[in-house]
């Protein structure tokens, strides 16, 4: 391909540019300091970021005699302590499904996340496009009345009554009914569908379609990328939930979520430190103590089986990131 | 026979306000305690309400349940209760629908006339019910009878009279409404059908938002769970003033603003820590690298604070990483082992240190995404300007992120108040309770002494005051760049 002429002088400009400005464009040994610890500063505080979530895991698939010398502390580690080696075993894997209520828990946070998200997810698209319908009569006050429940709050104790008045005290139905209405995700859903052309709407009404028909057949498949935004955060809230199963499930250990039930395995041992940083002897505290000990892998394996889910979902909410956090700047 | 048809429509539209009205009103009264037919004796709870005694048979049994056991009263009264209460609740449910189709054409108001007439002859039914309870409580043994304290339910008044208003509003407007042509289809004007569609989730709202704050009633009474309000126990703003008056209270307030004041300072002081991040974040050269540290550094935002927690344990506990490769690595000896996370040596250090470890990299993703928008010639400008790196950053890209800047900073003071509960209830312990003894934290625990009024109060506190923090950094906001935040 020849170049016309324009080009090649253009070209020659560009050149004789860069030529007459080569020292502004080059490298400064300050630039090379300053990269240099911006590197690392970087690379060190990502690996504070990584290296807890590994050191759990390397643990929970080392063997437990090993864990308990402290000397599983790079790379998960098998064998006995005299000839101890690189290797990985799932035992405590299979132990903790051993573990009473576990399972149970498990469960019911799955369950929650499932049922909790797909229900938010739907009525904040739902309440979203008919939010922007401004022939709904009284549309504005209406709108309003549910939004400005983000900025108020009534404080726990009057929530916990007011809970415990509905009859949701120790029902599976108070971790999905409240979360239904989520003012802020309704704020996204409204925003994104403002900014889908009016026309492919008008049309379809043109054609007869009904307002069920449009939302189903246009809107929800059409505002998507809003949608996964909203499921992807609503599930990760409710996966790490723990406030009400703490406060409303007193009653009905069957339904605390697994958070709750990492924390109360947590607890214990935070107990037994009490214990042994106050220096109390003891054949009952020692006993206690060994346990304890015993039991720490199981905790972290408790702990790393309640990660796992968040980590295989990961990859999938980052290109959601920018979108969920930029569309909150926009007001309702 | 102009004049005649607007005549007739302006008293329809009279009873229909009427009907409607009325309606909603029973709807929403059937979540407050106040007037509820069920309610017959004086050892039912004064707290529960007509839709709570409908749900939940448990919640009618009198307290001490004893009564029951002991005969002195007989346990068919509160089952008759029960099942008046429940009946109720289901005509006032078809009320609500017949409501509802009043909104509609011709065929659709007819229809709704009917379950308006159904549902309040049903209420009416659950209302006669609840007085045969009443009845009953007055037939079972006179010995007792002091105790039990029979009560006319004036719920029964109440809900039976607005049924009843109800009721004949409904059967005129069928008598005088004409009949639907043969062939009508049920219709509905589109904006009653989007207000209809829209109502539903207006209701969760109000269930789950607005009705809490009628639990603010309990400040007001000197309350044990378990108890009942009352007159006897009415005591007025006396939690109010024994928050400042009284010398506990008073100092541990005084050391629980000190450490929620304490903690939230810490964060906004450092708030610029994100934008700074994201800064020298973007100055990195290898877009891959980037990526990775981005991803890496946004992980531990989604993970709840109890796993923090249990990340926590595994590197500093007195068994955990650092002190067995201390040990290891002959730095230190079995005997210097010790617990990071007990004590309360630097505890709100620490607490901003989690804060800040678990949230910044999330934090910065706006800036970032602020960075990126920033137009890149201004950057070449200054490049052929002599800009160094350092000048374009304060030149270029600070001046490009203050905005946001401001506006979350405004928003970090606004949430003063407000830690959160998670991150102080795991971290808590016997040794540092003293430092992480935060507002929301302050407020559980009180939950657990079962002091419900006083952490009422509290919670109250907060409440109004992060409002009024919001709107304040609202109007600063407003002054200083002429947008609103909220």
């Amino acid at each position: 391909m020849a170049k016309t002429a324009q080009e090649k002088i253009d070209a020659k400009k560009e050149k004789a540019y860069y030529k007459k400005h080569k020292k502004m464009y080059r490298t400064k040994p300050g630039d090379v300091v300053f990269n240099i610890f911006n590197y690392l500063f970087f690379g060190l505080f990502t690996l504070t970021c990584i290296f807890p979530f590994y050191y759990l895991f390397i643990n929970t698939i080392s063997e437990n005699e090993l864990v308990k010398r402290g000397m599983v502390n790079f790379y998960p580690m098998t064998g006995s302590a005299e000839s101890a080696h690189l290797g990985i075993s799932f035992s405590n894997y299979i132990a903790i499904t051993e573990v009473g209520d576990l399972g149970q828990a498990f469960i019911v946070t799955i369950a929650r996340t499932i049922l909790g998200t797909a229900l938010m997810v739907l009525a904040s698209a739902f309440v979203g496009y008919i939010a922007t319908k401004q022939e709904m009569w009284h549309r504005k006050f209406f709108y309003r009345f549910l939004v400005i429940t983000m900025y108020f709050n009534a404080g726990l104790i009057p929530w916990y009554l007011n809970m415990d008045l509905l009859g949701l005290t120790n029902n599976f139905l108070a971790y999905i009914i409240p979360m239904i209405v989520q003012p802020y995700n309704i704020i996204l859903v409204k925003t994104y569908i403002e900014s889908i052309p009016a026309e492919l709407e008008e049309s379809a009404f043109i054609d007869g379609a009904s307002y069920m028909v449009v939302f189903r057949k246009l809107i929800w498949p059409l505002s998507r990328p809003i949608l996964a935004t909203i499921a992807i955060f609503g599930a990760v809230g409710h996966w790490n939930s723990m406030q009400d199963s703490l406060l409303l499930m007193q009653g009905n250990s069957s339904l605390f979520t697994l958070q709750h039930r990492l924390y109360n395995y947590l607890n214990e041992s935070s107990n037994l430190g009490a214990l042994m940083s106050q220096g109390v002897s003891g054949q009952a505290a020692q006993n206690a103590m060994e346990q304890a000990l015993n039991s720490k892998v199981i905790k972290y394996t408790v702990a790393m089986v309640s990660v796992i889910p968040i980590f295989c979902v990961y990859p999938f909410m980052q290109r959601y990131f920018e979108k969920g956090i930029m569309l909150g700047a926009v007001k309702g | 026979m102009k004049e005649e048809k607007t005549e007739k429509n302006g008293s329809q539209g009279v009873l229909y306000v009427i009907l409607r009205v009325l309606t909603v009103i029973t709807a929403a009264m059937i979540f407050f305690p106040i007037a509820n037919p069920a309610r017959v004796c004086d050892v039912i709870s004064n707290k529960i309400s007509l839709f709570t005694s409908a749900i939940s048979y448990n919640s009618l049994l009198p307290s001490p349940y004893r009564i029951i056991k002991s005969g002195q009263m007989d346990e068919m009264v509160i089952v008759t209760a029960y099942i008046g209460a429940l009946v109720a609740l289901i005509g006032i449910i078809l009320m609500a629908a017949g409501a509802c189709c009043s909104l509609g054409n011709l065929r659709l108001q007819k229809l709704g006339l009917k379950f308006s007439i159904i549902g309040s002859i049903i209420d009416i039914a659950g209302c006669a019910v609840c007085y045969v309870a009443y009845l009953m409580v007055q037939q079972g043994p006179e010995n007792f009878l002091d105790k039990i304290g029979p009560r006319f339910p004036t719920g029964v008044l109440v809900y039976g009279g607005i049924a009843a208003v109800v009721l004949i509003a409904s059967i005129i407007l069928m008598v005088i409404m004409p009949k639907p042509e043969k062939g009508m289809r049920f219709e509905m004007e589109s904006k009653f059908k989007l207000f209809l569609m829209f109502l539903p989730f207006a209701f969760l709202a109000f269930l789950f938002c607005y009705l809490p704050l009628y639990g603010w009633r309990y400040a007001f009474f000197d309350y044990k769970s378990g108890g009942t309000l009352s007159m006897d126990n009415f005591v007025g703003m006396k939690w109010f003033t024994y928050l400042f008056t009284n010398k506990m209270v008073r100092s541990d307030v005084i050391n629980v603003m000190k450490n929620t004041l304490g903690i939230s300072g810490l964060n906004v002081i450092t708030s610029w820590l994100p934008m700074v991040f994201a800064v020298f974040l973007c100055e990195m050269g290898s877009m891959k690298f980037r990526r990775f540290v981005q991803a890496f550094t946004t992980i531990p935002n989604f993970i709840s604070w109890v796993l923090v927690y249990a990340v926590a344990l595994s590197i500093f506990s007195t068994d955990g990483f650092i002190n067995t490769f201390a040990i290891q690595a002959g730095l230190m000896t079995q005997d210097d082992a010790q617990s990071y996370l007990m004590g309360d040596h630097l505890t709100w250090i620490k607490m901003w240190g989690w804060g800040t470890w678990k949230g910044i990299g999330w934090s910065a993703i706006i800036y970032i995404a602020g960075i990126s928008g920033i137009d890149q010639s201004l950057y070449e400008a200054a490049t052929v300007d002599g800009a160094g790196r350092f000048q374009k950053i304060r030149h270029i890209t600070l001046p490009g992120l203050l905005p946001t800047f401001f506006v979350l900073l405004l928003m970090a003071i606004a949430g003063i108040l407000s830690n959160g509960l998670d991150q102080y209830l795991v971290f808590e312990n016997a040794d540092n309770h003293d430092h992480v003894n935060v507002l929301d934290l302050y407020v559980y625990n009180l939950l657990g002494e079962d002091q419900i009024p006083l952490s009422t109060v509290v919670g109250m506190f907060k409440s109004v005051i992060s409002i009024v923090l919001l709107f304040m950094a609202n109007g600063a906001s407003k002054l200083l760049r002429g947008e609103s935040i909220i």
